[in-house]
Parts: structure tokens; C-alpha cells; sequence
């Protein structure tokens, strides 16, 4: 079996007196679509900053390729395509411009794959970030982080940004298409149907521990009662408590 | 808590009661030295450096403190369009009067209850006759007048600054003027108890205005010259390595202000050259202003890469989509000393051009050449020209160092460590003119001074060798920097501060300076610590 993506071993995260992430171990092999799910506040960002090391392990370790996402941020960065929830692109650019600086960074940029993307979200090339909608926005974020065909995928919470008619679309055919090519894709939502339509994997988190994990396929069977298999939202429920804000 | 005034009084207070409790230990300690310690009765010394440091200093930190606190300073972005006033406060079932009037009723009454104390514990009995109720307004009125002009909206980005400052200045001028034309203390309450109601209309105005989202815009009118520069830095090609992109990335973002802001005002500094044609003296004068403007204004823009970032949730911290480009954080650093390296080129290149051609056409050219020619007769050409392009290269670096130097701070991306910067600066800033008073007032200053300004010189670096030292060391174990970068690093460090040195000696061969001297002021002028520093502080942001 090859190594594995991400190697996250007793992982433990505060901030203050609340633990964010408590001695959490995940293991992502390469070629799957992950869906890290929990209710707002449950750790999902938290962990994504931590493979991207924009969070450094106070205890445990993160790997990612084998490296430590602090020590050699060249090494893993290049290789992963991110979008972040917080819609922080660099509104003063132009999309051409964000287009070719990005391109800088990434030996595998592909020209023709990102003309492509962009024709197909129907994005100007002259306009000024800050005059696209959130929805295009969330759309450019997309282009930049696939145009290079990152090894590892990594969306947090992207259904934010995009309306509900071409999202299920757009990422079910991006997710699938680079899931197909061995690259392994890790997303994080708390819209669980979103999670059951596209993901292989599901890791579910509530309180900084993970609770579930596993084949979406196992997982469901698993919770089989009286014949007939639950929704995620049930067995999220199930697991993680009527209380939660998911 | 049911009255919104209750309320307001206790946001204050719970969100700067550590501030609070400090401001009211600080004059329990002073009050309690005072009356139990020093001999009561004892007059105290007000021009003293025991005094400056006990009293003077603590008390203008506190004052700029209370400013930042009531002015809702630490909330805000000073440098933005949109009113600092805390906008989430303008959907309260509360009136736009209350809104503006009880902060500025609670941040007056906290200055004036400050001076009051300070004159209580502090400075009473005194050697000297110092006034109760006029500074008590005075404290008051600048409060009153700081929150009216942070709070107005301005039509253009950085305007609230200038203005400010413009207008406290003025209000400073004509109290300074006041004191020294011994104005009675009834004159001074006349000139300033009016200021506050003023103040506060003009504050309501503000927050009336800031509350219906009337922000005025006046970017429209520059935006000809924005999309003229726009074109010229628009990028067509593809980049050539990471690093250009980044350079370009960062040209964009902070490169041009310093150009503009100097563009702005050099027009009004080099038209007063035709006013200058008969008083030579008031061309030099003229010229010193023009020399001085590129490293003034970069002080001012170089705090902007320390401006809060408002669309993300951690707004001091890199933006996750700069803290995920694929590049170590001592390139992040490079990029950003290479674009203060172009700014600076750029804003002297403009200095450089319209001078010689304001000078040529208001006439005042000869006047120059007269004094040049008289520089060149007395200490001969070689030292004249080396004169020249060593105050010119002084403020070149200088602009670039103002530029750079705040980098460690800025990017740490601690609130606190930002603001108490920003606070700890705007103090020395205020106590520089009555210090440098202070020291051109008394020969015996200026002689302690003078003899025991090597052992300064040498305890200034010792403090920059060791601390530079401390972070070297922190570079080389984080592995932020490799072993070939430190070490080319500190040999290009050794060549300019030798090269300096040079120089130094060559042009200042006098006996009343000692050669160690020198060598001390070459070692002080070149920059180390703190811009070594802003990888490891970049590092601590990015990766927390």
C-alpha cells in the first residue's frame, strides 16, 4: 500500500481553556474523496490549517507527502490545491492577473486546463475581483486551486460561496474527475447531503475528537436498522447529538 | 442594565479593564510615593529626569491610552474611508446624540479626573506654579476633538490621518502660544471650554452620517491617475520565478503609496520655492522639507502592511491566501525588501527630477550654486561631492530603512504587540519636542550628554549585537534562513557598516571625534536586528 497523503498522529490543538482538537489521528490515502464533517466550531478548519501548517502542532505530528507542513511549506503547498472558506482573494487583481501570478508558483500549472475552467465558470478575464459576486469569487478561488492539478485537494466548506444550482454540478464533477486521475480530494462541510452525494470517506469530528471514520458505504451499512439504511444526517445525529448546530 | 448610558460605561470598562486597573495602580503608586515615602510638603521638582521618568512619561502614555480607548482607536481602521466608530453600535434602539455623546462625556471626564489626579498625587506642592483647571480642558478638548475627527467618514483612504493631525496640531499651536505669552489661566479656559461642545456637534454630525452610511467617496476623482498606473504595472506576461511574482504581487499592494503620497505633496513644497527668490535661507529651509518628505512618509506607509485584513476572521494574521503560497517565509520578506528597495527608488526618482526643475524655474538655482561653489572653496571638491552624496544616500536609506524597519511588529500579527507599538511611538513622539526643548534649555544637559554619549553609543550596541545575535541564532535552528544566506547576510552587513566607517573617517578627520566613535555610529546606522527579525516574526504568524 502506498504512503499515505496525510498522516495526522495524537494530534492535540488549544486555544486558551477549549481544546479545538484533541489527540486526533487520520490517516488519507491517496485516490479518495474525504468528507470532513461536524457542526460548526467541531475542529474541521482547525485540522485543514494544520495540513497546511498555517497551524503549528503543539503536540503530536502532521505529515503531508511524508512532510511536516511547518518545516518545508515549498514542498507541501505546491502539491495542494486549497480554497478556504474565508473569501480572501486579492480583490485589486484582475482575474488574468491572479491567473498568471498564480501560475508563478506552480510548476504543473496547466494553461489550457485553466482557460478552460475559467470559460466554463464564465469568468471575465479583465474583471476586478472586487467587482465579482460572492458566487464568482468562489468560483476563481476554484480555478486557481485546481488549475495546477494538485496531488491533494482541499476545500473547506466551498458550498459557502456558490448558488445551489450549478454547485452540486461543479464540484461533483471537479471532485469526481481529480478522484479518477489518483488525486485525493479532503473537504470539509457541516451540509451533510452535500457530503453523502460526493464523498467515498467520512471522518466526523465533534469537539476536536473524531468520532467516526470510514468508508461512506461501511458506515451506512453499518448503521443499518430494520432493514433500512439511515441518511448521513441520521447517523450524524446518531453520533454527535441532537444539540448540535449542524 | 437597563439604560444604554450603563451600558456603554461598562463595554468600556470590561473591555479595557486591565488597561483601566493599570491607569489606577499607576497613580495609587505615584500617590502613595508621594505622600508617604518622599517627605510630605517637599516641593516637587517638575523639570527633573526623576520627574520625566515618574511622572511625564507614564502620564502621556496614559493620555494617548485614554485616547485610543474612548476613540474606539483600537477597534478601527484609522486608515480606511468608513467611520471607526464601531458600526455594530448603530443598529441599538439608541439615539445618534447618545451614541456620540456618552463616550465623549465618559472619555472627557476620564482625562480631566487624569490630570487631575496626576496634579493631586504627583506634582503638588510644586518648585514651580502649575495651573489646575486649564490642562484638565485641554485634555478634555483633544479627547473631544480626536473622537469627532476618528469618527467623521472621509471621502479618501488615509484622509482621517492628515486631518487629525492637522487639526490637533493647530489646537496645539494655539495653547503652546498661549503658554508663551503667559496667557492668564481665564483666557485659556475661554479658548478652550467651548471646544468640547463644538466637539461634540461635530461628533454627532459624524456618527449621524457614519450611522446612514453616508460615506462619502472621493477616489473617483484619482481614478484617472489610478488606471493610468494601473496599466503601467498591469501584468501581461507570465513571471519568470515565484519570487518576481511575489515582488510584483507586493509592488502592487504597498509599492505605489509612498510614490503617491510623496507625488502629493511635492508640488506644495517646491511652489513655495517662488516664494523663496529674495531669502536664500528659505530656499534651504525649502529643500530640507523637500529631503525630508520620502522618509517621513514612509514611516507613515510603512505601518500600512500592519493593517488589519477585514474580510478575514483573524485580521492582524496573514490572509490564508498569502500565508498558502508556495514560498518559504524568507522569500515572503524578500519580496517585501525588494518592493521597499523599488518604492524608495521610485519616490527619489520623482524627487530628483522635479527639484533641479523647480529650482531651475523659480530662479532660486543660483543661490544653490552660490552656496555650493562657497562649500567647495572651504573644504575642497572631493569632500564637498562626498558630503552632498552622503546626506543624499542617507536619506535614501533612510526612506527604505523607515520602510522596512517596522516589519518585525507589523507581521507578527499580535493585536497587542501592534497597538502597543503604535502607542509606545506615539508617546515618544510627543515627549520628543519637550525632551529636545528640555536639552537645548540646559548646558549641564548637554554637556552630561556629550561626555557620556560613547558609553550610550556602546550600550545602544551591545543591545543591538545581542539581540541580533539572539535572533541569528533563532534563524539558524528554525532553519528559516540556510547556513550560506546567514552567512552572506552578516558579510554584506560587515562591508557596509566598514564602507560607512570609510567614509566616516575620511570625512570627519578631527580630533574632537574619536575614531571609535565613528566606528560606533557605523554599526548603529546600518540596519541588522530588527530586519533580521522579520522573517522569524513572519514565521510566528504564518505558522501559529
Amino acid at each position: 500500500m502506498s504512503e499515505p497523503v496525510v498522516h495526522v498522529s495524537e494530534l492535540t490543538r488549544r486555544f486558551g481553556a477549549t481544546t479545538a482538537l484533541a489527540a486526533v489521528t487520520l490517516s488519507l490515502p491517496r485516490g479518495a474523496v474525504y468528507g470532513l464533517v461536524g457542526a460548526n466550531g467541531a475542529g474541521k478548519t482547525t485540522l485543514i490549517k494544520h495540513l497546511l501548517g498555517l497551524l503549528r502542532a503543539e503536540s503530536g505530528s502532521v505529515r503531508v507527502f511524508g512532510l511536516d507542513p511547518v518545516a518545508d511549506p515549498v514542498g507541501v503547498l505546491s502539491r495542494i490545491g486549497y480554497l478556504s472558506e474565508e473569501n480572501d482573494l486579492p480583490d485589486w487583481m484582475r482575474v488574468d492577473e491572479l491567473m498568471r501570478y498564480s501560475r508563478a508558483f506552480y510548476p504543473a500549472w496547466d494553461d489550457a486546463y485553466a482557460e478552460e475552467l475559467r470559460q466554463a465558470f464564465a469568468l471575465d478575464p479583465t474583471a476586478k475581483i472586487k467587482n465579482l459576486s460572492k458566487g464568482q469569487k468562489a468560483r476563481v478561488g476554484l480555478l486557481i486551486a485546481l488549475a495546477h492539478r494538485p496531488e491533494l485537494l482541499v476545500l473547506d466548506e466551498p458550498s459557502s460561496g456558490l448558488d445551489p444550482i450549478v454547485r452540486r454540478d461543479i464540484l461533483g464533477a471537479i471532485i469526481r474527475t481529480i478522484a479518477h486521475e489518483g488525486r485525493t480530494v479532503l473537504f470539509s462541510s457541516h451540509l451533510l447531503g452535500e457530503v453523502e452525494q460526493v464523498a467515498d470517506h467520512v471522518t466526523m469530528i465533534s469537539h476536536g475528537s473524531i468520532v467516526l471514520s470510514g468508508p461512506l458505504d461501511e458506515i451506512k451499512e453499518s448503521h443499518r436498522a430494520d432493514g433500512r439504511v439511515p441518511s448521513l444526517d441520521e447517523i450524524f445525529v446518531a453520533h454527535v447529538g441532537t444539540a448540535a448546530d449542524a | 442594565m437597563r439604560s444604554p448610558a450603563v451600558a456603554i460605561a461598562w463595554e468600556f470598562r470590561q473591555r479595557h479593564r486591565w488597561g483601566l486597573i493599570a491607569v489606577a495602580g499607576y497613580l495609587l503608586v505615584v500617590a502613595t510615593i508621594r505622600f508617604l515615602i518622599v517627605e510630605p510638603g517637599e516641593p516637587v521638582l517638575v523639570g527633573s529626569l526623576r520627574f520625566a521618568a515618574v511622572v511625564s512619561v507614564p502620564l502621556t502614555t496614559t493620555f494617548v491610552y485614554l485616547l485610543a480607548v474612548f476613540s474606539f482607536g483600537f477597534a478601527g481602521d484609522l486608515a480606511a474611508r468608513q467611520s471607526i466608530y464601531p458600526a455594530r453600535m448603530f443598529t441599538l434602539p439608541v439615539t445618534t446624540a447618545a451614541l456620540a455623546g456618552w463616550p465623549m462625556l465618559y472619555g472627557t471626564a476620564a482625562t480631566a479626573v487624569l490630570w487631575l489626579a496626576a496634579r493631586l498625587f504627583a506634582v503638588w506642592p510644586s518648585g514651580t506654579e502649575i495651573p489646575v483647571i486649564w490642562p484638565a480642558l485641554l485634555a478634555a478638548t483633544l479627547l473631544a476633538w480626536t473622537q469627532a475627527l476618528t469618527w467623521m467618514p472621509y471621502g479618501l483612504p488615509g484622509l482621517r490621518v492628515i486631518v487629525a493631525v492637522l487639526c490637533l496640531a493647530a489646537l496645539d499651536t494655539v495653547v503652546l502660544l498661549a503658554i508663551h505669552y503667559k496667557a492668564p489661566e481665564r483666557l485659556m479656559v475661554a479658548i478652550l471650554a467651548p471646544q468640547i461642545p463644538l466637539a461634540y456637534l461635530a461628533a454627532r454630525y459624524a456618527v449621524a452620517r457614519a450611522r446612514r452610511g453616508d460615506v462619502p467617496d472621493w477616489r473617483g476623482i484619482f481614478a484617472r491617475v489610478g488606471n493610468i498606473a494601473d496599466v503601467l504595472t498591469r501584468r501581461r506576461d507570465h513571471f519568470p520565478s515565484p519570487a518576481r511574482a511575489q515582488v510584483w504581487f507586493e509592488w502592487r499592494r504597498h509599492g505605489r503609496s509612498l510614490l503617491a503620497l510623496v507625488g502629493l505633496l511635492l508640488p506644495f513644497e517646491l511652489a513655495l520655492l517662488w516664494l523663496a527668490k529674495d531669502a536664500p535661507a528659505f530656499v534651504f529651509e525649502i529643500l530640507f522639507l523637500v529631503l525630508i518628505t520620502p522618509p517621513f512618509m514612509a514611516a507613515f506607509t510603512g505601518w500600512t502592511g500592519s493593517k488589519p485584513h477585514p474580510n478575514v476572521s483573524d485580521s492582524y494574521g496573514v490572509p490564508p491566501f498569502s500565508a498558502t503560497r508556495p514560498l518559504t517565509s524568507a522569500a515572503l520578506i524578500g519580496a517585501k525588501l525588494k518592493m521597499a528597495m523599488w518604492s524608495t527608488l521610485a519616490a527619489w526618482g520623482l524627487v530628483f527630477v522635479t527639484t533641479p526643475l523647480a529650482l531651475a524655474w523659480s530662479g532660486t538655482w543660483l543661490v544653490l550654486m552660490e552656496r555650493a561653489q562657497r562649500m567647495n572653496a572651504a573644504i575642497g571638491t572631493p569632500r564637498a561631492v562626498a558630503f552632498v552624496l552622503l546626506i543624499l544616500a542617507g536619506f535614501i536609506v533612510s526612506t527604505w530603512k523607515q520602510l522596512v524597519q517596522s516589519l518585525h511588529i507589523g507581521l507578527t500579527g499580535r493585536e497587542w504587540l501592534i497597538k502597543g507599538s503604535v502607542l509606545l511611538t506615539l508617546t515618544f513622539l510627543i515627549l520628543l519636542g519637550p525632551i529636545v526643548e528640555w536639552i537645548i534649555d540646559s548646558p549641564s544637559v548637554q554637556r552630561a550628554l556629550w561626555d557620556a554619549l560613547p558609553w550610550i553609543l556602546a550600550m545602544l550596541v551591545g543591545v543591538k549585537m545581542s539581540a541580533a545575535a539572539w535572533i541569528a541564532t533563532r534563524l539558524y535552528r528554525s532553519r528559516l534562513l540556510g547556513d550560506r544566506a546567514l552567512v552572506a547576510g552578516a558579510a554584506c552587513w560587515c562591508v557596509a557598516v566598514l564602507a560607512l566607517y570609510g567614509v566616516l573617517v575620511w570625512f570627519f578627520s578631527t580630533p574632537f571625534v574619536a575614531r571609535y566613535v565613528l566606528a560606533l555610529v557605523a554599526i548603529l546606522a546600518i540596519p541588522l536586528a530588527r530586519l533580521s527579525a522579520a522573517p522569524l516574526a513572519l514565521a510566528w504568524n504564518r505558522h501559529r
